[in-house]
C-alpha cells in the first residue's frame, strides 16, 4: 500500500500542469482518488462530515448487480463479461476524453452506468453495438446535460433506445438460448449459441414459458433480467441499505399488478407470469430508482412509479411492442420535473401554513 | 407539541462525562472582545491599570451597553492580542458568589422592582444570556414577552450538556424560571427536557404548582432543543407580532446568580470533548480563560482543530491566541486529518458511523462511536438527488432544491423555497455523500434575500419621496399658476 502510495506521489508532477503528460491528468486524478481516499479536509463548519461520498453510494449498486451478473455469466456465457468490459471501454472513453477537454474530473457515475447499460440488452448483440450504445448513452444521455447528476434520463436506456432505433434486426434477434445444467454456459463464450424467441415475444402467440424457469431465469431475455431471483437478491440489498427508494419500487409495482389483473381479470398465474417475465423487476429495481433521473420528493415517487407500472403494463399489452419497461422508464424520466414543480409547490405551500 | 421529524445524533466519540473539573486561577485572562452577538468596542480601562474583580472592563455600545466583566482583579493590557483585551497578574481571590451556592434569597425579596431587576440583570452580565427565540440575538431590556422558551435540550457534539449544568442546582433552575415569569409580567414558561434527562422527574415535581410553567419532552436528538423547533412545534410562530423570549440553562442559573446573590455572570461551565481530548469532561472556568491553559495535558495528538462550540455550529480558533467568550458553552477537540487511506470507499466499515445503512455497522447498533477526524471524507461531487439531506432536515425545508436554485441564480425561487425557515443546524451539510456545502448555501441564499429586500426597500422609500417631490413641485405650480391668473 505504502509503494503505490509512493509510486502515486513520484509521478504526480509528470501529470501537473507543464508536465509530460498533463493531458492525462483526469486519468491519473480517477486512479489516485480511486485508489486512497483524498487529503481534503473541512475548511467550514459543521467541521466533521459523515463517511458515506459519491464512490460508495455507486459502489453498493455494483454489488447489487453482482447476482445479476453472475447468473448472467451462467445462462449465457462468457460472453457477458466481454460486453460489460466494451461497455466500460467505450463509455470510459468516452467520459475521459470529455473530462480531458472540459478539464474537469471524471465522475463516478460511469461506474454504474457501464454496468447496468450491457445488462439490459439482448446477450447476443455483437460487440462493437455494445461499444457504440454505450458511447452514445453516456456522451448523448449524460454528458450533454452536464453530466452525472444532471442527466434527465437515464443514460443506459438512452443507449438502448438508439440501438433499438438503429438496429431493430440485430437487437430483435440476439436472444441466445440459455444454458442449461449446473454449469450452464459459464465455461464457454457461446459465440455459436442458437437463438430463439424471448417468453414475451413467444407469449403474443400462444406459448407461455413455465414460471419456475421464469424464476430462475431459465429462459432467454436481455443479459441481466432474466433470474428473477437474482434481481430480487440484488434489488433487496437496495432498498435495505436505503440506495434505492423502495416508493418507486412499490409504486411500479403495484400499479403493475392491478392494471394487469384488470387485463387478465384477474387471473393470478397471468399476473405473477408478467411480474417474473422480461425486464419489469430488473427495471423496477436498478432503473427506475436512479435518484436523478426520478424526482425528489418521496411523495412524488409514488405518482413516478406509479406511471411507469401502469405504462409497462399498457404498452405490454396493447401495443406491437411486446416489452414496455425501457419506454415507460424514458417516459417517467419525463414527468420527473413535472411532479418535482408539482409536489415541491405543495410542500413548500404546506410549511407556509404551519408557519 | 406537535412531534419534530428529521434530525440526526451522530456517533463522534469523546462525549463528556457529566464530572466537572474545578481549573485553578489561570496566569492570565485573554478576553475577546468580539463573540457571536456582541462587539465590545467601547473600552472602559486604561492601559496598566490595576482593576479589581467584576469590573466592567468594555461595554457593546451597539447593545444596551451590555458588559465584559472581569473576573478576577489584575492589571490591564491592551492590544497585546489582536482584538482582545488582557489581564495580567491576577488576585487569587475570586470574586463573590462565583461558587453559585443554593443560599439565596426568594424571588422578588432581593429583586426589587422590575426596572431594578432588568437593570442588574444588564450590569451584571445576565441579560445576554436571554434571545428572541426568532432571530436568537439578544433582546432589548425594555422589551418583554408573552411566552418563554427555556431549553435544556443541548445535544450538539459537544457543548455543556443539561444533567452536568443542574447536578445539585435544580432549586436555583426553578429559581430562576420564576424570575423569567416575573421578567415577562406574568408570561408563560415552556420548559424543554430531553427524554433522556436525569433530572426531568424531579424538575417536574419542583414546578408542579407552577400553573404558569409547562414542561415540555423532547426526543433527544440534534438539533431538536433549537428553540426555533420548540417555537414552531408549540405552534406560537403562527402570529409573528407575539414576542417570544428564549433562553438556555446556563441563562437561566445566571439570572438566578444576579437576582439573588448580585454575583456577576463571568463563570461558565463548559464541555471539553472530541476525538482528541484525552478525558473528556465539564470545566468549571470563568469568561477570558486562555484556550491554551485549558488544553494543556489534556489532549492525545499535535496536529488538532480546537473549535469553540459543537462541531456544527463552533468556529475553529487558535488556542494560544484567545480566551473563552462570553458565548462559548464547549470546546470540541478533533485531529486533523493526516494520512489517506487506501480503497476506504469500498470497505465494510465496521467502526463507521453513518447516517445512511450502507456501512456494516448498521448491523451491530451501539457499538463504540467513531473517531472522527476533519476529513472531508471525499470529493466533491454534482448533486445526485439522493434525497438525505431533505430527510435529515428538522424544518422540513429542501436543501439541494435550494442549492440548485441559487447556483441557477434564482432568488425569488429560493425564497419561494422558505429558506428562511432554516434554522443553521448544519446536518444538510453533514449528511451530503457529494460533500457539498448546503450549510454555506442556506446562508448565503438567506443573505442575499436579506439584502435584495433591504434594496427593494430603500427604492421604494425613494420612489415615495420623489413621488411626494413631484407632487409638492405640482402644487407649487399649480398655486403660481393660480397667482399669476
Amino acid at each position: 500500500m505504502k509503494l503505490i502510495l509512493t509510486l502515486l506521489d513520484k509521478t504526480r508532477p509528470l501529470f501537473q500542469e507543464g508536465g509530460r503528460f498533463a493531458a492525462l491528468k483526469p486519468i491519473y486524478d480517477a486512479a489516485d482518488a480511486f485508489l486512497f481516499s483524498p487529503l481534503t479536509r473541512t475548511s467550514r463548519a459543521p467541521h466533521v462530515r459523515d463517511p458515506l461520498d459519491v464512490k460508495r453510494y455507486m459502489s453498493t449498486v455494483i454489488i447489487a448487480i453482482a447476482p445479476c451478473l453472475l447468473a448472467a455469466i451462467h445462462f449465457f456465457g462468457l460472453r457477458v463479461l466481454a460486453m460489460v468490459l466494451v461497455s466500460y471501454a467505450a463509455g470510459g472513453a468516452v467520459e475521459v476524453l470529455l473530462a480531458m477537454f472540459k478539464k474537469e474530473e471524471i465522475n463516478e457515475g460511469l461506474l454504474v452506468t457501464g454496468m447496468l447499460f450491457p445488462l439490459i440488452l439482448p446477450p447476443g448483440l455483437p460487440l462493437w453495438m455494445v461499444a457504440l450504445g454505450s458511447a452514445f448513452g453516456v456522451l448523448v444521455g449524460k454528458e450533454l446535460f452536464g453530466g452525472t447528476g444532471r442527466n434527465l434520463f437515464n443514460p443506459a436506456l438512452i443507449g438502448r433506445v438508439f440501438l433499438a432505433l438503429s438496429y431493430p434486426r440485430a437487437m430483435s434477434a440476439g436472444w441466445i438460448e440459455p444454458g442449461q445444467g449446473l454449469v450452464g454456459r459459464a465455461l464457454e463464450y457461446a459465440t455459436d449459441a442458437v437463438t430463439m424467441a424471448t417468453p414475451l415475444a413467444a407469449a403474443k402467440s400462444g406459448t407461455w414459458a413455465a414460471l419456475p424457469k421464469l424464476f430462475f431465469g431459465n429462459v432467454t431475455g436481455s443479459v441481466g433480467e432474466t433470474s428473477a431471483l437474482a434481481v430480487l437478491i440484488g434489488g433487496a440489498f437496495l432498498l435495505i441499505i436505503g440506495i434505492a427508494n423502495w416508493r418507486t419500487v412499490a409504486a411500479m409495482l403495484g400499479t403493475f399488478v392491478i392494471v394487469t389483473a384488470g387485463i387478465y381479470s384477474g387471473d393470478p398465474h397471468a399476473i405473477i407470469w408478467h411480474l417474473l417475465s422480461g425486464g419489469l423487476l430488473f427495471g423496477a429495481f436498478f432503473m427506475a430508482t436512479d435518484p436523478v433521473s426520478s424526482p425528489i420528493m418521496n411523495s412524488a415517487k409514488w405518482v413516478y412509479g406509479a406511471i411507469i407500472g401502469i405504462a409497462t403494463a399498457l404498452i405490454r399489452n396493447f401495443t406491437g411492442y411486446v416489452e414496455g419497461v425501457m419506454f415507460a422508464i424514458l417516459l417517467g424520466n419525463i414527468f420527473a420535473p413535472v411532479l418535482d414543480e408539482l409536489f415541491v409547490t405543495a410542500h413548500v405551500r404546506r410549511l407556509r401554513e404551519e408557519g | 407539541m406537535a412531534r419534530l421529524k428529521g434530525g440526526y445524533n451522530i456517533g463522534l466519540a469523546g462525549r463528556p462525562s457529566s464530572r466537572v473539573v474545578d481549573l485553578p486561577v489561570p496566569s492570565r485572562l485573554v478576553l475577546p472582545l468580539a463573540s457571536r452577538c456582541f462587539r465590545f468596542g467601547d473600552i472602559r480601562v486604561e492601559e496598566g491599570a490595576r482593576v479589581s474583580a467584576g469590573t466592567v472592563l468594555a461595554t457593546d455600545p451597539t447593545r444596551f451597553s451590555a458588559p465584559l466583566i472581569a473576573a478576577y482583579g489584575g492589571t490591564v493590557r491592551l492590544d497585546r492580542v489582536a482584538d482582545h483585551l488582557i489581564l495580567e497578574s491576577l488576585d487569587e481571590a475570586p470574586p463573590g458568589g462565583l461558587s453559585g451556592s443554593d443560599s439565596a434569597a426568594p424571588p422578588g425579596a432581593a429583586s426589587g422592582s422590575q426596572a431594578d431587576a432588568r437593570d442588574r440583570l444588564v450590569s451584571l452580565g445576565a441579560w445576554p444570556f436571554i434571545t428572541d427565540a426568532r432571530t436568537d440575538l439578544p433582546v432589548d431590556p425594555a422589551a418583554t414577552a408573552n411566552d418563554v422558551i427555556v431549553s435544556t435540550v443541548h445535544l450538539e457534539p459537544f457543548v455543556a450538556s443539561a444533567d452536568a449544568l443542574l447536578k445539585g442546582r435544580l432549586d436555583s433552575f426553578v429559581r430562576g424560571l420564576e424570575h423569567l415569569h416575573e421578567l415577562t409580567q406574568g408570561g408563560t414558561v415552556h420548559v424543554a427536557v430531553a427524554d433522556d434527562a436525569g433530572f426531568a422527574t424531579e424538575l417536574a415535581g419542583l414546578i408542579a404548582e407552577h400553573s404558569w410553567c409547562r414542561l415540555h419532552t423532547v426526543v433527544a436528538r440534534y438539533p431538536f432543543g433549537h428553540p426555533l423547533l420548540i417555537l414552531r412545534a408549540l405552534g406560537l410562530g403562527r402570529d409573528p407580532k407575539r414576542p417570544v423570549w428564549a433562553i438556555r440553562t446556563a441563562g437561566v442559573l445566571a439570572i438566578e446568580r444576579a437576582l439573588s446573590s448580585g454575583a456577576p455572570g463571568v463563570e461558565r461551565l463548559i464541555a471539553l470533548g472530541g476525538p482528541a481530548v484525552s478525558e473528556p469532561v465539564h470545566l468549571k472556568a470563568v469568561v477570558g480563560y486562555p484556550i491554551d491553559e485549558i488544553l494543556e495535558n489534556r489532549l492525545c495528538g499535535d496536529d488538532v482543530r480546537v473549535i469553540s462550540g459543537g462541531i456544527f455550529t463552533g468556529s475553529d480558533v487558535s488556542p494560544g491566541q484567545s480566551g473563552l467568550d462570553a458565548e462559548c458553552e464547549g470546546l470540541t477537540v478533533l485531529r486533523e486529518l493526516g494520512e489517506r487511506h487506501m480503497l476506504s470507499f469500498a470497505m465494510p466499515g465496521l467502526s463507521r458511523s453513518s447516517y445512511g445503512r450502507t456501512f456494516v455497522s448498521r448491523l451491530c447498533p451501539g457499538g463504540p462511536p467513531e473517531r472522527l477526524n476533519t476529513s472531508l471524507a471525499g470529493e466533491l461531487r454534482a448533486c445526485v438527488s439522493c434525497g438525505q439531506c431533505i430527510d435529515v432536515c428538522p424544518v422540513g425545508i429542501l436543501p439541494s432544491v435550494i442549492h440548485k436554485f441559487l447556483h441557477a441564480d434564482e432568488i425569488d425561487e429560493v425564497e419561494r423555497m422558505r429558506v428562511d425557515l432554516c434554522i443553521e443546524c448544519g446536518l444538510c451539510s453533514y449528511v451530503c455523500p457529494s460533500k457539498i456545502e448546503l450549510l454555506s448555501d442556506m446562508c448565503d441564499a438567506r443573505r442575499l434575500i436579506r439584502e435584495e429586500h433591504e434594496a427593494q426597500k430603500k427604492m421604494e422609500l425613494k420612489a415615495k419621496l420623489e413621488e411626494e417631490k413631484r407632487l409638492a413641485a405640482k402644487e407649487a405650480l399649480a398655486a403660481e399658476e393660480e397667482a399669476t391668473a
